[in-house]
């Protein structure tokens, strides 16, 4: 590396001296190498990645170990279940199915949403904020991707929690058994 | 120190070095070679930006994750060694894997409350993914295939749910089935969706064997294909998002 190039990676600043201090052993390269931000991957990303596995595996060990899955009476087209409920995930297209024609709630919202979130970056296009949760400069798009989550959230524990028999709204703690 | 002799002690043998072709890393060209050196570790980079490794940035929810789908990926190809996918059959497999199968109930809870949590946690993923702004250029098609992959987690979690063939399997394809019917225009693209979803009219035999095929052969398959897509990109990309340097 020449002088100039040198001055242009680590520039002096004009309030200290610089000189020889001290020759260090090391075992990286630190030739042609400026400054920078990076570490080696392993073994500081590898071992936060298996120390993540480990604590996953644990956790859902130990659940697993607590409760047990789900097992009903054997499948029974002629004993209809009231209300009959779709899987967590799916409530929140469920609870709209109550609102309108099931089209708009079944297929029109969830493929309306999923354009949409496929073609966001595509508009969103500014540069800044980016690394930076919940940065100032995004507030907009942060409100509107909070009031998605809060409405399909909100639709799931609606159709989880407070919806009863004939799809009427109870309240949770008095909920009639679903036979 | 004791410890750094006992690591060269294991690690500075022929055994140890031809598995892992290099000694022990203690120096930076060996720290390169754990990467580049091992086929299932290299589609990373051998060094990373610090915000890369910071918890509070990614909050690990894409690697948890990842690490839920190859949970699922175990525990589903023991689970398969005592399901068959018969209407006849399917509801005492279940029966037996609580009852008679050493560990089978460990296995069933770990699948399930598993496959809970990937949906969960792909979710929060994106949430991360937004509130960070980690969607913008030039991620903008990996945030795509992010949104695919939520749908095919999705779709996974569904069709393994009528696997156990029991009321709540049964009455909540029924359901879903209903509203794949409500396509329009109902008659002809609803009717025939539903037809081709269920193998029939009703939720039976014929919806049993397609929800299981997808289940375990076509949907995996095609999220591991994008899950590769998905990782590959994120190198291309140049690594995790991070706030521009002054
Ligand atoms: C099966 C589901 C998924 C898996 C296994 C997965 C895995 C990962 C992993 C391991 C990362 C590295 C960073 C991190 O851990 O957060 C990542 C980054 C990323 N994911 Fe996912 N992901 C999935 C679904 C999604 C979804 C649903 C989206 C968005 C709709 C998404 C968009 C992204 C983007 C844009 C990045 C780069 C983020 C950045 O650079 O800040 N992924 N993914």
């Amino acid at each position: 590396m020449d002088k100039k190039e040198e001055t242009v990676i680590f520039p002096k600043n004009p309030n200290k001296t610089y000189g020889l201090m001290e020759l260090t052993k090391t075992k990286s390269f630190q030739i042609e190498k400026g400054p920078d931000n990076t570490v080696t991957s392993w073994p500081h990303l590898l071992f936060r990645e298996l120390i993540l596995f480990m604590g996953v595996f644990i956790a859902l060990m130990i659940i697993s170990m607590v409760f047990n899955a789900p097992l009903e009476e054997q499948a029974n087209p002629s004993n209809t279940p009231n209300p009959a409920k779709a899987p967590w995930y799916f409530l929140g297209l469920q609870e709209m199915l109550a609102w309108a024609h099931p089209f708009w709630g079944g297929i029109f919202v969830p493929t309306v949403v999923t354009i949409i979130l496929i073609l966001t970056p595509y508009f969103d296009t500014s540069q800044k904020g980016v690394g930076v949760w919940f940065a100032p400069e995004r507030r907009i798009a942060n409100l509107l991707f909070t009031i998605f989550i809060v409405l399909a959230v909100g639709l799931i524990v609606v159709g989880e929690f407070f919806r009863g028999p004939n799809w009427q709204i109870f309240w949770p703690w008095n909920m009639p058994s679903p036979h | 120190m004791k410890m750094n002799r006992l690591w060269e002690l294991l690690t500075n043998n022929r055994f140890y070095k031809s598995i892992f072709r290099h000694g022990y890393p203690d120096d930076e060209i060996k720290r390169s070679e754990v990467v580049t050196g091992n086929l299932f570790l290299h589609i990373q980079p051998v060094k990373v930006h610090k915000n890369t490794i910071r918890t509070g940035y990614t909050l690990g929810l894409g690697l948890i994750s990842f690490y839920l789908f190859i949970i699922l990926t175990v525990t589903g190809v023991l689970l398969m060694f005592y399901y068959i996918p018969s209407i006849e059959r399917a509801y005492n497999d279940m029966k037996d894997l609580e009852f008679a199968v050493s560990f089978g109930i460990i296995f069933r809870n770990l699948h399930r409350w598993g496959a809970h949590g990937m949906v969960a946690f792909v979710f929060l993923h994106m949430c991360r993914v937004f509130f960070t702004g980690g969607y913008k250029s030039p991620r903008e098609f990996n945030w795509g295939i992010g949104v695919i992959l939520l749908i095919l987690t999705l779709f996974l979690s569904l069709t393994g749910y009528l696997l156990p063939w029991d009321q709540l399997a049964f009455w909540a394809i029924t359901i879903v089935a209903n509203l794949i019917g409500t396509t329009p225009p109902e008659k002809i693209m609803g009717a025939s969706l539903r037809q081709v979803v269920l193998g029939g009219t009703i939720v039976g035999q014929n919806a049993l064997i397609r929800f299981y095929v997808m289940h375990v052969v076509v949907l995996p398959l095609v999220a591991a294909a994008l899950i590769g897509v998905h990782f590959w990109r994120i190198r291309k990309d140049g690594g995790i998002s991070r706030p521009a340097e002054e």
